[in-house]
């Protein structure tokens, strides 16, 4: 558990914010920092304190975490004091480093070989930081992000782009999926992708785990850890940079056909991972993860409707998906005989109607949900905000346990009653169907 | 990078479903080769890259159109010929091998044949690959359903395709030096594979 102080410090140290200048970005990451829980502190030349908080001009005492975000040339000077002191881990937010060539790099390996002989994990440099939920309404936000999300959460993050954490943020902000941890690793001088997956692997709050990649550097390592963790929860991954070019002097045709992204696929499909084609998928996916869709790979679901067009299309992207939509069987369709009107359509998609009487859609949504044949379902409501089609849905959910994706639109209720049994609303009716067919494979 | 010729690459592939082959040193042993076999043969010229856009390669060689042609493919490339046993194929697979600076030894199977590099339709397996590996990788093919039997043919022998490609996972991983390796065309014959050409690639450091 040699992250704990990264992911759980109990006390900060935050280096880099002006006694002058309160719009520096080393006075938002301490600003930042001070508003969770825990003993925060300041590390400064000369200010006894800064933006309220007490400073130093020399780290005194061995903290948890240091967050460093010092202009570059101070860089070093920063993560020796930090190490001396005995920090736990410092995160080096600052940039200048690996990424700017073989100088930086020189730097960023003396940062590297500093925190290593005291014992220290170093993140970064580089990068934008680590949030993570305390539990109790606590959070850390060891981050230059002045919005973070408050909700809490299973899902965890990993990213190697610190916009694309930004990118992760905004969603989880507009869908109101909870967080656990997040971590921007940056450069990826000594904790990297690999070494936070395989703590929030051991981490309980942790449900579910999402990575942005850019280079998975020892592949093999990656595969090893990653299929343990999968092994306990679900992972996802969106790689960046599919299209690099793979095995470079390839004198066969295996060689010139090896695009770099092939290997990536071996690895993951070893690991148990799932990855995503593109950002859209990539937020669903990860949404049907954290809603506990994942190992229940389901194959046959029914997709029941009010809205017709829109019910065609999740039943063509079922088709796509490599789902099925099995004929309901004779008992259930007799059932459902008197309970909907004459004209509903009782094949798959089952269109119960907008004409179907409001106190018959809870019987009618759960006799579908006891049918045999049905392993999930794809529920679409567009705009009828009639609260028994929820509760139908709530309840199904709760009596079959059967994984459940719904599309719905401008039905607040709806919407409210299914989120109470937690039910996950995606984007559009393929969206829902996708998310259900790639959720219970995660 | 060095290229070994086919038939050396074919000895360090051992244990592979071959046809029946013989790199000939004379006219002499080539007509008796092709009169023992009793049916028609592919000739090749032996040591020479890139046989097919050369010309190098002869379809339909009997008893007597051998000795016409001998000399001008062993002239053409180390002074050898190899024959084989042509065969008719409902399907053609490309088997493969290479390195990942990341991930290390792989191995790739994929729809082969002529067009394979227009599809590049390949799934890549790490080496060695693991019992039951090989049919999942298999369902991310888009011509997956060429493998199923075609036209109520039989389908493609997974057991047999699985040990092709150890052996191929066992020579990368037994041996640095190798840096590439190609069965190209794996030709199935009533759903059974057979390695029709093979080449495998040295890294130059590593054989120097």
């Amino acid at each position: 558990m040699s992250l704990d102080s990264l992911f759980k410090p109990k006390s900060i140290a935050v280096y880099g914010a002006s006694a002058t200048d309160s719009s520096k970005l080393g006075n938002t990451l301490l600003k930042n920092a001070a508003s969770g829980a825990g003993d925060v502190l300041a590390v400064h030349p000369e200010a006894g304190s800064i933006d309220g908080t007490p400073a130093v001009p020399h780290l005194d005492r061995p903290v948890d975490l240091a967050l460093i975000s010092v202009p570059q040339a101070r860089v070093e000077a920063a993560v020796a004091d930090a190490a001396a002191a005995g920090a736990g881990a410092a995160i080096v937010l600052s940039s200048g480093f690996g990424e700017t060539g073989t100088a930086g790099r020189a730097v960023q390996d003396r940062l590297v070989a500093t925190a290593g002989s005291a014992g220290m994990r170093l993140v970064g440099p580089n990068c934008m930081g680590v949030v993570s939920c305390l539990g109790g309404g606590r959070w850390l936000n060891g981050s230059y992000f002045w919005r973070i999300p408050t909700v809490p959460g299973g899902l965890s993050f990993i990213s190697q782009s610190g916009a694309f954490g930004g990118m992760f943020f905004g969603h989880l902000r507009s869908s109101g999926l909870g967080l656990s941890r997040f971590l921007s690793v940056g450069n990826s001088a000594d904790v990297g992708i690999t070494d936070a997956l395989e703590w929030l692997g051991d981490d309980p709050q942790t449900t579910a785990i999402g990575l942005f990649v850019e280079g998975f550097g020892d592949g093999r390592r990656f595969v090893e850890v990653a299929r343990r963790v999968t092994a306990k929860k679900p992972v996802v991954v969106l790689k960046a940079g599919k299209m690099a070019a793979g095995a470079k002097a390839a004198a066969s045709h295996t060689g010139s056909m090896a695009g770099g992204h092939t290997a990536v696929r071996a690895g993951l499909r070893r690991a148990g991972v799932v990855e995503s084609a593109d950002t859209e998928a990539f937020f669903d996916t990860l949404h049907a993860a954290a809603a506990g869709l994942r190992g229940k790979a389901i194959r046959n679901i029914a997709i029941v409707t009010i809205s017709g067009g829109p019910s065609v299309l999740a039943a063509d992207a079922a088709e796509r998906a490599g789902l099925v939509l099995p004929s309901l069987s004779v008992a259930t369709i007799e059932r459902l005989r008197g309970l909907v009107p004459s004209f509903a359509a009782l094949g798959n998609p089952v269109d119960l109607t907008p004409q179907c009487p409001a106190d018959h859609f809870v019987r009618a949504i759960e006799t579908i949900y006891a049918d045999p044949a049905v392993e999930g379902v794809v529920a679409i409501n567009c705009g009828l905000d009639l609260t028994p089609f929820g509760t139908g849905v709530a309840r199904g959910v709760r009596s079959t346990g059967k994984p459940t994706a719904a599309f719905v639109l401008d039905a607040p209720s709806v919407e409210a009653e299914m989120a109470g049994a937690g039910v996950p609303r995606f984007g559009s009716p393929e969206r829902a169907v996708n998310s259900l067919a790639t959720g219970g494979r995660a | 990078m060095k290229t070994l010729t086919e038939w050396q690459s074919k000895r360090r592939l051992e244990g592979l479903p071959y046809p029946r082959e013989l790199l000939s040193t004379s006219r002499a042993q080539a007509r008796d080769f092709v009169a023992s076999l009793g049916r028609a043969v592919v000739a090749k010229a032996s040591g020479v890259a890139h046989k097919t856009e050369g010309g190098l390669v002869r379809f339909g060689v009997d008893e007597r159109s051998v000795e016409a042609i001998w000399d001008e493919l062993a002239a053409a490339g180390d002074g050898t010929v190899l024959l084989a046993e042509q065969l008719t194929a409902e399907l053609e697979l490309i088997v493969g091998g290479y390195r990942d600076p990341g991930f290390g030894p792989l191995v790739t199977v994929g729809i082969g044949g002529i067009a394979a590099e227009v599809f590049g339709d390949v799934v890549a397996l790490l080496a060695p690959p693991e019992p039951g590996e090989l049919a999942a990788a298999l369902q991310q093919l888009s011509g997956r359903k060429l493998l199923q039997g075609i036209r109520g043919g039989p389908p493609v022998d997974i057991e047999a395709l699985a040990r092709i490609l150890n052996v191929v996972a066992d020579l990368l991983v037994e041996d640095p030096s190798v840096a590439e390796i190609d069965c190209n065309p794996v030709m199935v014959c009533r759903g059974k594979p057979t390695v029709v050409d093979a080449l495998v690639v040295l890294s130059v450091e590593a054989a120097a």
